[in-house]
């Protein structure tokens, strides 16, 4: 096996771990999610991760922020991936309007992210959902970059040109030819951008700018942080979220090299 | 020169949106624009307090009449006022300005000076040795958060080794933490910049024949490939630089650092929006100067770029 397959492999594996965890969390935690022991205590073998400051199980609240780290995260990727494709294909356009468009990608691009969002978060604070839309809604220029270039590629390709030759309609080149034509870089957009939407909420929970009815990982990190887990050295609780996302950023990440690698060059989709 | 000028009225048109943003948010959103500017909710208020307010900010004129008197606060300096605080927005930032940059400049030399070097090394030779574990490495790096690198390290240099102080910004020592967790952050994204710009150019010609005239692999790559990337190379350290003060707000929580990212989360907990919204401001405005500043640099250090219409 090349060694691209064998990162495949690992991704794959990992996130079907991460999915079962996120699906049947029940079925693997160790325990209830409001079962409560003494708080503060060490790793062992009945609590691999120790307790939290209410006595609940580290493990079993890290196998519970699965769900809601993972729909966190294809959601917002899903609705920004949906935002740069059409804007992409839009900036594809000639004219007034495709330069325009294509601006905004640059603007987009441009604005310093991470503080954006958090001033929006303040203004708008509405819990999980506002937070997966303002996230989406500032994570979709480096797709649209991408489609637009595609998009551009293809209305100059020699067979989008003869299509157009033996008369088939705009639209049908658009929904039989180009749409297909751009799906593996969809593909491989939507797992890069899964990556940088979950690394972004989780950046905003750790601030605490989460929704702290529904924990993810970083939501988690922020309370360990904030409740002391330092000066009690509870360390396990204090990395172990953060490995988890890191090992789900990895996994979609191998997963996106298979993708994109796999069509170098445009083909057709007749 | 069109992508050099063109990236700089980027840079303008985002500083512009984000004024605009910056008025907009408090008096378009549902609520009481008065609880948004003053950062007092409205229980709390007496009748006589909230027609001193409204009338302060201008709330019962029209609103070009009230754009105007914002851009006024952005151009006499003062940035509104902090009622939460009672001092000018600009004053409070002024003070927190200096921490941050005293991280984010030296990790963003160091970072691009590393991304420089050992993109250069591993893309003009993609399938030697140093190539294939440091890019594999890079991409690992990539995918930390930087939370939990920052958590990491302090906990090993700062609780475990008693090594390194880990919380203020009073001595050299205590500048190493934070500018290695912002190093590691951002030199895996300078390195594959840099690496994919190497891979393409050492299938050029012009290496082809430099290799053929004898030169030493050194002398290409820093004489020869390195002028062909400079450009694009410098272009990216503006944005790497707003990158670098948004990054540091995570960075600053943690080590608690008084800069200017521990002012906006503290200013975020205490509802303080006239605060949130000048360190908005600021950050966006540091921004637009780095690239604009980088752009040029872009087009000094390739002449050619002055003339050529591209």
């Amino acid at each position: 096996m090349s060694r691209r397959k064998v990162l495949t492999v690992i991704g794959i594996v990992l996130l079907l771990g991460f999915a079962v965890m996120a699906a049947i969390p029940s079925a693997i935690a160790p325990y209830g999610q409001k079962e409560m022991f003494q708080s503060w205590l060490n790793p062992s073998p009945e609590h691999p991760l120790g307790t939290n400051r209410l006595g609940y199980d580290i493990m079993t609240e890290m196998i519970y922020g699965t769900r809601t780290t993972l729909v966190t995260g294809l959601l917002s990727s899903l609705i920004s991936l949906a935002l740069g494709a059409a804007v992409g294909a839009l900036a594809a356009e000639e004219g007034f309007i495709g330069r325009m468009v294509d601006g905004l990608i640059d603007v987009m691009a441009m604005l310093p992210k991470l503080v954006v969002l958090i001033v929006l978060g303040s203004f708008i604070r509405g819990g999980g959902l506002s937070l997966i839309i303002l996230i989406s809604v500032f994570s979709w220029s480096s797709t649209a970059r991408t489609v637009r270039a595609r998009v551009i590629e293809l209305k100059h390709s020699a067979f989008t040109e003869n299509l157009r030759i033996e008369g088939f309609s705009d639209f049908h080149i658009l929904v039989r030819h180009t749409i297909p034509n751009t799906s593996d870089i969809l593909v491989s957009r939507f797992l890069l951008g899964l990556n940088s939407c979950i690394m972004m909420e989780s950046t905003l929970s750790f601030l605490g700018f989460g929704d702290t009815f529904h924990p993810t990982w970083g939501t988690m990190v922020n309370m360990a942080y904030r409740n002391g887990a330092f000066i009690r050295q509870a360390y396990a609780y204090l990395l172990s979220p953060g490995i988890c996302i890191m090992l789900l950023s990895l996994s979609f990440y191998f997963m996106s090299i298979h993708f994109s690698s796999r069509k170098e060059e445009v083909e057709e989709v007749i | 020169m069109r992508r050099e000028l063109r990236s700089m009225v980027t840079a303008v048109i985002c500083f512009l949106l984000v004024i605009v943003l910056n008025f907009l948010l408090p008096r378009l959103l549902p609520g009481n624009p008065l609880a948004y500017l003053t950062g007092v909710s409205e229980e709390g208020l007496t009748t006589v307090q909230e027609e001193y307010y409204v009338h302060a900010l201008h709330l019962d004129e029209g609103l070009s009449r009230q754009f105007a008197h914002y851009l006024g606060s952005l151009l006499d300096g003062t940035l509104g006022y902090s009622f939460k605080k009672d001092a000018p927005v600009s004053s409070l930032i002024a003070d927190r300005i200096w921490p941050t940059l005293k991280i984010s400049v030296p990790s963003l030399l160091i970072s691009s000076a590393l991304g420089l070097v050992l993109g250069l090394s591993s893309g003009f030779a993609t399938k030697r040795r140093t190539d294939s574990w440091l890019t594999p490495l890079m991409i690992v790096l990539n995918a930390v958060p930087s939370f939990l690198m920052a958590l990491s390290l302090v906990l090993v240099f700062g609780f475990k080794l008693r090594l390194l102080p880990y919380a203020g910004l009073s001595s050299f020592a205590h500048l190493i933490l934070p500018v290695t967790t912002l190093v590691l952050g951002m030199t895996p994204s300078r390195y594959l910049l840099v690496r994919n710009m190497v891979a393409v150019q050492a299938k050029e010609r012009y290496v082809l024949y430099a290799r053929q005239r004898g030169l030493s692999d050194r002398r290409i790559r820093y004489s020869y490939i390195l002028g062909n990337i400079a450009g694009p190379f410098i272009m990216a350290l503006g944005i790497g630089f707003g990158l670098a003060v948004s990054g540091s707000v995570v960075v600053e929580n943690i080590f608690s650092i008084n800069g200017m990212g521990k002012l906006l989360t503290e200013a975020v907990y205490t509802l303080d929006y006239p605060l949130v919204q000048g360190v908005l401001f600021v950050s966006t405005a540091i921004m637009a100067i780095a690239i604009i500043l980088s752009d040029l640099a872009a087009l000094a250090v390739n002449p050619k770029r002055r003339l050529e219409n591209e």
